[in-house]
């Protein structure tokens, strides 16, 4: 009983995690239909900025969660612009957006590489490390608790954001039909910049939960969005409950998959439960089966 | 005066060109300096260039200077395949340093026994890296550390013996040579010294999370836990074993220890062990990691990459003076006939039926309450 309350707790804390990275997937597919491989990227860049703000300039957390939210969202939105944007106005192909997000996420990663350095780099201890006692059967890390608290708040916002604001609504108009939108006034540039934006700011969130959860290196990127890919696929692309259902689902299934069956047949499950999920419902569980308009 | 030092500075300058006239002789290193363990391969090239300037300075080998030609492995081992060709055709070089893990070098070893360029690991330690499957030796394949076989008995006898658990768990990465090699010699030699292995949990290469199968050692009520890994697995293994309440828990890891887990794993690397082939004090590198600390401007914490790197810069340098010419079969023949050979680190003496060093002592460290690695026995093969 005990092992069990344990692990639906790692696997809740770690699906929690998955949900940030998983949501920004979705939000981007949502609009442009291509999934931007290079997402892994922009959670780095906000990992570096927390950490570099906090190392370097002593600032509080307060700033430099900021300034890593902020400065993540504007290099999304710099990413599109040199890289997906003129493609995007040449060709209404996704498939060279797609390639274009996966050569974006190793040029993101070297350039790390190159200037920082492979070095693996912890945050210095600005958030509460201690253990919570879970009625006696299992213990979890405040930290654990911080990221899930946080996560849910973000994602609410996300949600109210989307539903409240014009700019919501253009959102939500977008992702039915991007063109329509744009005949209909919508600044299309403008509404892929806060989309880009958006999903840039949630990566940063993750990557600075992920770099106090795992260390900050320049390769935590690509590691965390495939399992985030995976399970924004399984939850149904461009469906934002969905990826936040599909990274719990994902989360939980890892945790017990490795500990009641076994940590060594650990992927082949997991894996084998996307494989079964894509052939019963090729959309994924909440995603949009209206399919390509001719 | 000016055009006087500039001339005075052009005249040296040829008359050094005149005194290293011959072409020089050209060296690999093969590290990962990009990736998971870059810090660990970019400590070992510096600190083989730092061999190879001082002995450059006292003019070189056979009157010849040495090149080093450095490559990437970016710890993959179809790169560090690439890499190893283009130094034996392209660069032409006489002889390869590094890499440092068992993986690569056993993805190298048939092409540098072809192509005839003697290659020496740092530190990997998995038999086959010096042997084939049928225990034949690879006449160009070298080692400056001990092995698996070793390192998983002394692990064993530190877990079942020294510290008298015999509940015994394992964590280890199913996707790596080392450590199966390392889990496989562990788990034979605590069941015979009356261990028992209550829990076998693996892992996947880029894995962070542990604490599913943490929680399946933590239930199996083991006493003991190896960690036959690398620095980064170890680290956050040990981090979230700690988080899950497990701090009763002895744990053991291999040399794949690094003092950069201390900033992952903080407070819960108290009071671990290490298997480890050299230790900070040893009293024969003091000067090589000063000298280390004042080239690089930096605190030399990996201090067994310096060490294995140095000392095997020297040794090749002996092997390439007594094999007086600068051939790969020369030199390979050479460093087979290593003995006695006096290194900072140990004395150096070569078993030509496996190309693995003799009687090489490992060390066991100790993790203090100041989180440094101090040392806690050294033990000499039986």
């Amino acid at each position: 009983m005990d092992t069990i309350v344990q692990q639906l707790i790692n696997g809740l804390s770690l699906g929690s995690v998955y949900a940030l990275i998983a949501v920004g997937y979705s939000l981007v597919y949502s609009i442009l239909l291509f999934s931007n491989f290079a997402h892994g990227g922009f959670l780095v860049i906000g990992g570096y900025i927390c950490y570099f703000v906090l190392r370097s300039m002593e600032m509080s957390i307060w700033v430099a969660a900021f300034a890593a939210l902020f400065g993540a969202g504007v290099s999304a939105v710099l990413v599109e612009k040199l890289a997906y944007r003129p493609i995007r106005e040449r060709t209404p192909i996704t498939l060279y957006m797609l390639i274009a997000s996966m050569g974006m996420s190793i040029v993101i990663e070297n350039i790390f590489v190159v200037t920082i350095g492979g070095r693996f780099r912890a945050l210095p201890p600005v958030f509460p490390s201690g253990l919570v006692d879970f009625m006696g059967v299992a213990t979890i890390n405040q930290s654990d608790l911080l990221s899930l608290a946080t996560a849910i708040v973000f994602l609410v916002a996300l949600q109210l954001f989307l539903s409240k604001t014009k700019w919501g609504l253009a959102i939500r108009a977008a992702s039915y039909n991007l063109r329509v939108a744009g005949l209909m006034g919508v600044n299309v540039n403008r509404l892929i910049s806060i989309v880009f934006f958006v999903a840039g700011l949630l990566a940063a969130v993750g990557g600075i939960f992920l770099s106090v959860k795992y260390t900050l290196y320049p390769q935590l990127g690509a590691m965390i969005t495939t399992k985030a890919f995976v399970a924004a696929v399984i939850g149904g692309l461009g469906s934002l409950p969905g990826a936040v259902i599909g990274s719990l689902i994902l989360g939980l299934a890892e945790m017990l998959a490795a500990g009641f069956i076994s940590s060594q047949f650990r992927d082949l499950i997991v894996f084998a439960l996307l494989i079964i999920t894509l052939i019963v419902r090729p959309t994924g569980l909440f995603g949009k089966s209206v399919g390509e308009k001719v | 005066m000016k055009k006087m030092l500039v001339l005075l500075t052009l005249l040296s300058i040829f008359a050094a060109g005149a005194a290293f006239a011959a072409d020089p002789i050209k060296v690999g290193y093969l590290a990962a300096l990009t990736g998971d363990y870059a810090v660990y391969g970019q400590t070992e090239v510096n600190a083989s260039k730092m061999a190879i300037d001082e002995i450059n300075a006292k003019g070189g080998l056979l009157g010849r200077q040495i090149e080093l030609v450095v490559y990437d492995t970016k710890t993959r081992n179809e790169d560090a395949v690439n890499a190893v060709r283009r130094m034996i055709e392209n660069d032409k070089v006489v002889a390869i340093l590094g890499a440092n893990s068992s993986g690569i070098n056993i993805a190298t070893g048939p092409i540098v026994n072809r192509g005839q360029v003697p290659q020496i690991a740092t530190l990997a330690t998995n038999p086959n890296v010096t042997v084939d499957a049928k225990g034949n030796v690879l006449p160009y394949s070298f080692r400056i550390c001990f092995t698996d076989p070793y390192q998983g008995a002394l692990a064993a006898e530190l877990a079942a013996n020294t510290l008298g658990k015999k509940k015994g768990a394992v964590l280890y990465n199913v996707g790596s040579d080392y450590a199966q090699g390392f889990r496989e010699f562990f788990v034979k030699n605590y069941e015979a010294a009356g261990g028992e292995v209550v829990a076998d949990e693996g892992f996947r290469e880029s894995d962070v999370d542990f604490r599913a199968q943490l929680t399946k050692i933590k239930n199996s009520g083991a006493d003991v836990m190896l960690l036959p890994g690398m620095g980064k697995d170890m680290a956050l293994a040990i981090k979230q074993a700690h988080d899950l309440g497990m701090t009763d828990l002895t744990i053991i890891g291999g040399d794949g220890y690094g003092a950069f887990m201390n900033e992952i794993a903080g407070d819960a690397m108290k009071g671990t062990y290490w298997i480890n082939h050299t230790y900070l004090e040893d009293p024969g590198m003091a000067p090589v990691f000063e000298n280390y600390k004042r080239v690089y401007k930096d605190d030399a914490k990996e201090f067994v990459n310096i060490t294995m790197a140095y000392d095997l810069t020297y040794w090749l340098a002996d092997a390439i003076t007594r094999a007086g010419k600068a051939e790969g079969p020369a030199i390979a023949k050479a460093l087979t006939e290593t003995k006695g050979l006096k290194l900072n680190h140990a004395t150096l003496a070569i078993d030509p039926k496996t190309n693995n060093p003799l009687n090489k002592a490992g060390v066991i460290l100790k993790v203090g309450d100041d989180l440094e690695a101090k040392f806690f026995e050294k033990v000499e093969p039986k």
